[in-house]
């Protein structure tokens, strides 16, 4: 059963094609895991998705609608969250501040008194029940991307799209990150992870997507796909890591 | 009782305290001149609440509450004069004109993605002098004659002149505040800030971002509107040069940016002190310094009192109150100014005073970045990674 | 074709060229500092003000007045963006400030020279009256000594962006602040430059405007509707831009008053705007597209 299922996906940025046709499905429960050289359209490709760019062509069937045809804040009232690269929290609110606006405003709309109350018990789920209400300037990087979790699942998605929670963090607060993920995971909520360490991603996706150039080179099992070699000559010659 | 029951008594006490005023300066004959001195402050209370709505709640900045205080000026105009419509009709239509007039307007700007905030601010400047124009060359609305407004009757329950502008103005200022107080801790409210703060961000979150802009730009230009519609009858002889011109704009954006824009009750706490300073400025013959004073003001306050000095004095509220309740008593009682206003006026700027010390937060907790300066939505119009 | 819309095409052609001048200056620091400097509006009227008084006062011809007002401007532009580097205001400060320093300039030209209309007399001025005919059409020649500062600004701008190190750099800085500066590039120094230039821009605007306009301090205001749907319609910080916008603003302004009268053309120039931000937001010059 697809959570969702994209074809021919493309988004042109001027004369380049940073998407060129690019089909994807997400079983339901599981988690796709999105890797690829820098540039090719990992993160355009969840911009697109989450409504973020417009798409020049497609079609996204997403729960019986087609979410290229939506605007963002549609694509949340159908259940389908992202996270930030580099965390975007609302920096005049605190982090329960920001919480609570995103439970209210999620697939199923709340009161602002039910808001308030129920922010609490995201905050616990990510760890920052303590710094939950200090200004946000006072959040280390790893707090702040638990805060983008914590924001995403506050709308109560089906479908979370996580773009790169990994960046930035030293060996521990991956660790922790990890172990959120199948968190997260465990609660039944469908998981795309966009991530630089392979190592990582092959161990948690149940299915692995390999973009370059913006088209999609290649499809199928973590561990087959990373032995394909399509897939070594893409990231040949350009840095990744293992983690 | 819930705050918000609170609050709303205490909105239904101001109403009824404010509404004694006329009677009271009539029973101790004191001047006239105090209860127009009421009703002008209730008409830029009116003003900068309404423009606070939209630009300090949802960040996006508005050089045009001319562009809808003129329509409402000449909606009642045209109708009340023109067409001898009874006034207390002829005013809602002026607020719900200038309340469409918004709407158009939003529905040219807010559907462009990518330039939002900026654009925005412009074409609202641009717009009140179009208007101008518009207005001078079409002779059913001015033509460049002017409506002579003096002597337009008014229902007798709102007594004489005077205390006819007052009931009226009272309302409409009533309505806008108790407004943005209701806004403020609503659903919208936090949308508005959301947008605000980052608006794809707020997009993605659910928020619907056009919706909400459109709601507070409507609002702001009804309730401007509105209470221009009032106000035709204290200009007396409206001229398109006489409505149509920097005044309005300029000082609803001094006194939010004064008061304090993210907080409902900075506008109106700005358009008093600016207010009662302006109106003392000119009765001492000083209306040329005006401009200069309130351009250098603008200039001092945006770098220096960020958040608006409404939340500063309510970080030190008793003191606020007993500065400000000490300086009225010696004023008075020493007499040692011309009239209750002075003296009103220098214990207000007594109490700015008291703002200017610094803001007292908890110790380890700094100052957010922008604490209470709205970024313009075009600051936060980035778009993502 | 009729000779009166011929005449209202190539006067508003001349004119555009000045509106050209007045709008450069906005644009390259709205463009490349991400500033919109309201004070710019002062900056022209000054200008303006300046050469009235230079000439009226100490018997110079106009033009000799650019010798004051071109130094003055830069200086200007320069201490006016050393303020907002060094008071580190944001956006949302500069767009205020600007529009203080405005009102300030505003209230400090009518204390000085009143509200009274000011125009210097045609025996100081002898560009108000010269004019000569191509055909049948006259040409001013106040209007069009402007539109050669508009070209020569256009042709200028062009070579220094793309020819110069310091154009290099004012294209990096529009591209990405952050890395310019990684790249060594001193981005306050080409800041303080550049405001500098878009002020003495400004303030030249203001020098032809005096040759043949009447002043009053209150005309700045309408330029709002001139300079902005030009500034869109050119593209940010496009001095080309400006050049073909203002020309379009300024025929359309100019055939609108021979059609419809004087006070249509503050509404064309409007639509003008509003087509420019539904049709095409990022000017009709510059070769991005609209994402």
């Amino acid at each position: 059963m697809n959570a969702l299922t994209g074809t021919g996906i493309v988004k042109h940025f001027g004369g380049i094609k940073a998407l060129d046709g690019v089909d994807v499905a997400i079983e339901e429960g599981k988690i796709l895991g999105l890797v690829g050289p820098n540039g090719s359209g990992k993160s355009t490709l969840i911009n697109v998705l989450s409504g973020f760019y417009p798409a020049d062509q497609g079609k996204v069937d997403f729960g019986g609608a087609d979410l290229l045809r939506l605007g963002p804040h549609e694509i949340a009232g159908a259940g389908l969250a992202r996270t930030f690269q580099i965390p975007r929290p609302f920096r005049t609110m605190t982090a329960r501040e920001n919480v609570a606006l995103s439970y209210m405003f999620g697939q199923r709309r709340h009161s602002l008194a039910a808001a308030r109350r129920a922010a609490g018990q995201w905050l616990e789920f990510t760890d920052l029940e303590e710094v939950g209400d200090l200004p946000i300037d006072q959040l280390t990087l790893h707090q702040l991307k638990f805060l983008e979790l914590a924001r995403a699942l506050a709308t109560e998605p089906t479908l979370l799209l996580l773009d790169e929670v990994l960046a930035g963090l030293n060996p521990t607060e991956v660790e922790e990150s990890i172990r959120m993920i199948q968190r997260i995971h465990d609660q039944g909520v469908t998981l795309v992870i966009v991530e630089h360490l392979v190592r990582v991603v092959t161990a948690l996706s149940s299915t692995l997507l390999v973009l370059d150039q913006g088209r999609v080179i290649a499809r199928g099992h973590p561990e087959v796909v990373m032995k394909q070699p399509e897939v070594i000559r893409a990231y040949l010659g350009s840095k990744w890591e293992h983690a | 009782m819930t705050t918000r029951g609170k609050a709303l008594i205490g909105f239904a006490v101001v109403a009824v305290v404010l509404n004694l005023v006329p009677t009271l300066v009539e029973a101790f004959d004191a001047p006239g001149f105090y209860v127009t001195f009421m009703f002008t402050a209730f008409f830029w209370i009116a003003q900068a609440v309404s423009w606070n709505i939209l630009t300090g709640y949802s960040g996006y900045f508005s050089f045009g509450q001319g562009a809808w205080f003129g329509i409402g000026v000449y909606t009642t105009g045209i109708l009340a004069v023109k067409h001898g419509w009874p006034f207390l009709l002829a005013l809602p239509v002026a607020g719900v004109l200038a309340g469409l007039s918004g709407l158009v307007l939003g529905m040219v700007v807010f559907r462009l993605r990518k330039l939002g905030g900026e654009i925005f601010a412009l074409t609202t400047l641009a717009i009140a002098f179009v208007l101008a124009s518009v207005a001078r060359l079409y002779s059913f609305i001015d033509g460049g004659r002017g409506i002579f407004m003096t002597g337009t009757p008014l229902p007798e329950f709102l007594g004489d002149f005077r205390t006819a502008m007052f009931r009226m103005t009272f309302v409409v200022a009533f309505l806008t505040v108790l407004t943005a107080y209701l806004l403020y801790e609503s659903r919208i409210g936090w949308g508005l800030f959301a947008i605000r703060d980052d608006e794809p961000v707020a997009h993605g979150l659910g928020v619907p971002v056009f919706r909400y802009k459109m709601l507070a730009l409507g609002i702001n230009a009804l309730f401007g509107g509105l209470m221009g519609g009032v106000w035709s009858l204290q200009i007396g002889f409206v001229t398109v040069d006489d409505v149509f011109n920097i005044r309005v704009p300029l000082f609803v954006i001094l006194m939010s940016v004064l008061g304090g824009m993210k907080h409902w009750m900075g506008p109106v706490v700005g358009a008093v002190i600016i207010y009662s300073l302006t109106d003392r400025l000119n009765s001492a013959g000083l209306e040329d310094l005006n401009q200069v004073i309130i351009g250098g003001l603008l200039i001092v306050l945006v770098l220096a009192v960020r958040e608006g000095i409404y939340l500063r004095l309510r970080e030190r509220w008793k003191l606020s109150l007993a500065v400000f309740a000490a300086a009225m008593a010696i004023w008075t009682i020493f007499d040692l100014a011309t009239s209750l206003i002075w003296d009103f006026s220098y214990a207000s700027l007594i109490t700015v005073g008291v703002a200017l010390l610094p803001s007292r937060r908890r110790p380890g907790e700094s100052e957010p970045p922008s604490a209470g300066v709205p970024q313009t939505a075009a600051a936060s119009d980035r778009s993502p990674p | 074709m009729n000779e009166v819309l011929n005449q209202a095409i190539v006067s508003g052609l001349l004119i555009g060229g000045l509106y050209a001048v007045m709008s450069v200056g906005i644009s390259l620091t709205w463009g490349v500092l991400k500033i919109i400097n309201l004070a710019h509006f002062s900056f022209v009227l000054l200008g303006a003000y300046v050469t009235y008084e230079l000439t009226t006062s100490f018997g110079w011809d106009p033009l000799l007045a650019l010798l004051v007002v071109i130094p003055g401007g830069f200086l200007t532009g320069m201490i006016m963006q050393i303020f907002f580097e060094l008071a580190k205001v944001d956006e949302f400060q500069s767009l205020i400030i600007s529009f203080g320093i405005f009102i300030i300039f505003q209230s400090i030209t009518r204390t000085i020279w009143s509200a009274d209309f000011r125009r210097i007399g045609g025996d100081l001025n002898r560009y108000e009256s010269m004019s000569f005919f191509i055909g049948d059409i006259a040409v001013q020649v106040a209007p069009l000594l402007a539109f050669c500062v508009a070209v020569a600004i256009a042709v200028g701008m062009s070579l220094l962006l793309g020819r110069t190190y310091f154009g290099k750099a004012v294209r990096a800085i529009v591209d990405d602040p952050e890395i310019a500066r990684a790249y060594g590039i001193d981005v306050r120094r080409v800041a303080v430059i550049l405001s500098g230039l878009a002020t003495a821009f400004s303030a030249t605007a203001g020098v032809f405007i005096a040759t043949f306009q009447s002043l009053t301090p209150n005309m700045s205001f309408g330029w709002f509707g001139i300079v902005f749907p030009v500034v869109i319609l050119g593209g940010l910080g496009s001095a080309v831009g400006a050049l073909g916008a203002g020309v379009i603003v300024g025929v359309a302004a100019g055939v609108a008053t021979t059609e419809w009268g004087p006070l249509s053309a503050s509404l064309v120039t409007f639509l003008i705007l509003i087509g420019a931000l539904l049709f095409r937001p990022q000017g009709l010059f510059t070769r991005e597209s609209s994402t």
